[in-house]
């Protein structure tokens, strides 16, 4: 046994199994949000359950199944129900119903003891809407402008209201949206003029000369849009409920119908597909509960990626004077410890340090200096893009600083001799020589900034994160880049849907999804950032003596 | 690998058979470096102690010693590289063309591109050959190609180098052998034309074959600069050098040519030494 101990075995044994240990978490954990996730966009089977009551009541009810669960019969003693004796537990099952018009819970339990007959008619279907959310029934009948039509022509109908959509929506964002924007920037040059006392009556001629003319191209783009839509509110589908009731489903409602029994296995991969296409590249729907998550996707990666244009060079240039030039004396020391310190502050400290600093005191002065006309309505002296940019930066900053200098202080003073030898001076040899081969060092700061950056939500919710943005922080409206906007972040939308919508239930695959796509997306960041740090590294690497 | 061309082993002998300059009276011509009255602290230490000598145009000049004698020392006085020391203090002067390097308002980046240094171990920078060579003349401003594409033959070859990387400047430096690498550095330092020429123990961290490469390229060098080496090997100062010094303790024990030292030694250290008896 003690030779045992000496050979040295345990500790490999004890190293395998700590290694083997934090494996089986990422796995785990990764094979958790990604089947919870994913199975989300798998069309499933759409059930018709044939019910009896033990009050003898019959009832249909129709839905997806969501989930299972065993409860002991002791629990549902209430229910008088007859049971073999030696059964101790029930089957229930969560039925996703939809149907909110009829029913106000999209979700309902159902005890297996009462299901009589479960069938998977082929003609059963599920109407995905813009709003009030999913419906389940038998299409009935379709009506094309007030007359009854066969049902084989749903398929021609809905790509025609879906083309009209397009046309609308791109008539919404992009025509009316700017001249919204043009409008409102009228509006604010006209009270610039004003504060500045310079609005003389040539000046507001011509002013409102531009503004009629805004408003007369607006009206008849909002005529056009009109008219789109009553092009696609002519049509209306007719559903048959669980109950037998029918309802009349507006066509421009609809998303999509989908006939999910009668789906072979390749047709179901395409629905997945287009499912999960949708996610990633639609707007949010339904208080975030439907629809996809493009908005909090593109503000994740760009507030990530303004926050490392902010805080790679401050890093790096805090780093090389610590490093370079500040004398080697107790200050530097306790300068130091208070930047590694810095790292240890809890992120929402950040979040109330970028609220009172940067929002208010930093925004609001902007504002007075160069935004008056908007005031009372604050440009930058609000949460915005900008401010959780810098907030996050400040909060990496000891990431970047710490890895840089340990990678200034890895090279060899040969180097740095062999250049000033040369008639170079220490400026010339720290940009010619020592920041590129700190390059791979500085990389490292990065990746670390930008993993601890992407997965903060706490201080983003009080400096620019909201739970719905109307508009994204990038658009074609001049200056194209709107900083002073609020965005919205995946890491906030997981908390948003899972724990803040209506319907927690509903979204709570949604958010495994979320975060599975919030993983990928800073795995995908990571990964870039690490291709880029072995190129450096590879050219910059030092031959061993 | 290596190119011995005839010419170099006739600039050899050639060198055997010069008379000897006359240390004590050479004329200010003569005279590249006159180091006067040099003395060196590193803290409460002193390393040298009142140097003076003065080192002769054109010609290579070597200082030998035990280790820790201060030759290093007194070599990285001449380019003021000791000033990256914390804590050295320099009294006393080295004039080059007159002028004391340490003096008041003397640029210490121009100083050093008069003054050239190569180290012990081979130092190329993570750059292509090319970019090797002329870092010290896009330092000093010279971006056009087609000069420091001539600057880049010409140091190269000078370096003996030119034949064995011109078809791969654009590589990377660090992938040539650590004598390649030395010679390398080498051209990089003659690049900028300097006027004097440090080597630190320039073959220390080489093989036999490399140093004697590097042997024959110093002899080469003399012709255009003044070189001063250190070494802690005997037989390379013999071998190439015109002047030796010898240091013990800080102390200049004896400066005469090379022949002198090594034959008569006047003194009776130089002599311990040379024969063995410590170091």
């Amino acid at each position: 046994m003690n030779k045992w101990f000496k050979s040295g075995s345990p500790w490999i044994w004890l190293s395998a199994g700590g290694v083997s240990i934090s494996l089986i978490s990422v796995v785990g954990l990764l094979w958790l949000i990604a089947s919870r996730g994913l199975s989300y966009f798998w069309p499933s089977q759409l059930h018709q359950f044939d019910l009896i009551d033990e009050n003898g009541v019959k009832s249909v009810v129709i839905g997806e199944i969501y989930d299972r669960e065993e409860i002991p019969v002791s629990q549902l003693a209430h229910l008088n129900l007859t049971l073999a004796p030696e059964q101790e537990v029930l089957e229930r099952l969560l039925i996703k119903t939809g149907n909110r018009e009829l029913v106000s819970l999209d979700f309902r339990w159902l005890l297996s003891h009462y299901i009589v007959k479960d069938q998977t008619p082929k003609d059963l279907v599920v109407v995905e809407r813009r709003t009030n959310g999913n419906f389940y029934g038998y299409i009935d009948s379709i009506i094309l402008d007030g007359k009854s039509v066969p049902k084989d022509r749903l398929a021609e109908l809905l790509s025609r209201v879906e083309s009209f959509q397009e046309k609308i929506d791109e008539l919404q964002k992009s025509d009316i949206g700017a001249i919204n924007h043009q409008l409102e920037r009228l509006r604010l040059k006209k009270r610039k003029y004003q504060l500045e006392d310079k609005l003389t009556p040539e000046v507001e001629a011509q002013l409102s000369q531009q503004k009629n003319a805004l408003n007369i191209s607006y009206e008849k783009l909002e005529k056009e849009l009109l008219a789109f839509r009553k092009e696609i509110s002519r049509d209306q589908l007719v559903m048959r409920a669980m109950d037998g009731q029918l309802v009349t489903i507006n066509f421009d409602y609809i998303l999509d119908v989908s006939f999910n029994n009668n789906l072979n296995f390749l047709e179901k991969l395409s629905v997945f597909f287009s499912q999960v296409g949708g996610f990633i590249m639609d707007d949010p729907r339904e208080a975030n509960t439907e629809g996809g998550v493009f908005p909090a996707i593109f503000g994740t990666v760009l507030m990530v990626l303004l926050m490392t244009v902010i805080v790679s060079p401050f890093g790096v240039i805090a780093a090389i004077y610590l490093h370079e030039y500040a004398g080697k004396n107790a200050l530097t020391k306790l300068l130091r410890i208070a930047v590694i310190n810095l790292a240890g502050v809890p992120s929402i400290v950040y979040g109330v340090f970028g609220l009172g600093f940067f929002v208010y005191m930093v925004g609001g002065s902007l504002d007075q200096l160069f935004y008056p006309e908007n005031l009372p309505s604050p440009t930058f002296g609000t949460p915005g893009v900008l401010w959780s940019a810098i907030t996050l930066a400040i909060l990496t900053l000891p990431v970047v600083i710490v890895s840089t200098e340990e990678g200034l202080s890895r090279i060899p003073s040969s180097m740095r001799h062999g250049s000033l030898a040369l008639g170079a001076t220490k400026a010339e040899t720290l940009w010619r020589i020592i920041l590129p081969i700190a390059s791979p060092a500085i990389m490292t700061g990065i990746i670390l900034a930008i993993a601890r950056a992407a997965g903060e939500v706490a201080p983003l919710m009080l400096v620019g994160v909201v739970k719905m943005a109307p508009n994204l922080p990038l658009d074609g409206n001049f200056p194209f880049l709107h900083l002073d906007r609020k965005f919205m972040h995946l890491g906030f939308h997981i908390y948003d849907v899972g724990f803040q919508s209506p319907n927690v239930e509903a979204a709570r695959p949604l958010v495994y999804a979320t975060a599975l796509l919030l993983v990928t997306i800073i795995v995908a960041l990571n990964m870039t950032a690490v291709s880029i740090r072995n190129k450096l590294r590879e050219r910059y690497k030092m031959l061993e003596h | 690998m290596i190119s011995i061309s005839p010419k170099t082993i006739a600039t050899g002998s050639e060198s055997l058979m010069t008379t000897p300059l006359d240390l004590t009276n050479l004329t200010p011509e003569q005279v590249a470096l006159d180091i006067n009255g040099l003395n060196l602290h590193y803290g409460n230490k002193q390393a040298l102690n009142n140097i003076s000598m003065a080192i002769p145009k054109g010609q290579v000049t070597a200082f030998i010693g035990p280790s820790g004698c201060g030759k290093s020392t007194l070599l990285r006085c001449i380019n003021r590289m000791n000033d990256l020391v914390d804590n050295c203090h320099i009294s006393g002067e080295i004039n080059l063309h007159g002028n004391n390097i340490y003096g008041k308002h003397v640029d210490v980046a121009e100083l050093r591109r008069k003054v050239g240094m190569v180290f012990q171990r081979p130092n190329p920078f993570p750059k292509s050959i090319y970019e090797n060579v002329v870092y010290g003349l896009r330092i000093m401003g010279e971006n056009n190609r087609r000069r420091l594409d001539e600057a880049v033959e010409k140091s190269l070859r000078s370096a003996a180098l030119w034949n064995e990387v011109k078809d791969r400047l654009d590589e990377s430096a660090l992938g040539l052998s650590g004598g390649q690498q030395q010679r390398l550095v080498i051209a990089r330092a003659i690049a900028i034309q300097p006027e004097v020429l440090l080597l630190d123990e320039p073959t220390s961290a080489l093989d036999p074959i490399s140093t004697l490469t590097i042997e024959e390229l110093i002899n080469d060098l003399k012709k255009q600069f003044t070189v001063v080496i250190v070494t802690h090997n005997m037989q390379q100062a013999a071998r190439v050098s015109d002047q030796t010094a010898f240091m013990y303790m800080g102390d200049l024990i004896e400066y005469s040519d090379t022949n002198t030292l090594f034959t008569t030694p006047m003194k009776k250290k130089t002599e311990d030494y040379i024969t063995g008896r410590y170091g």
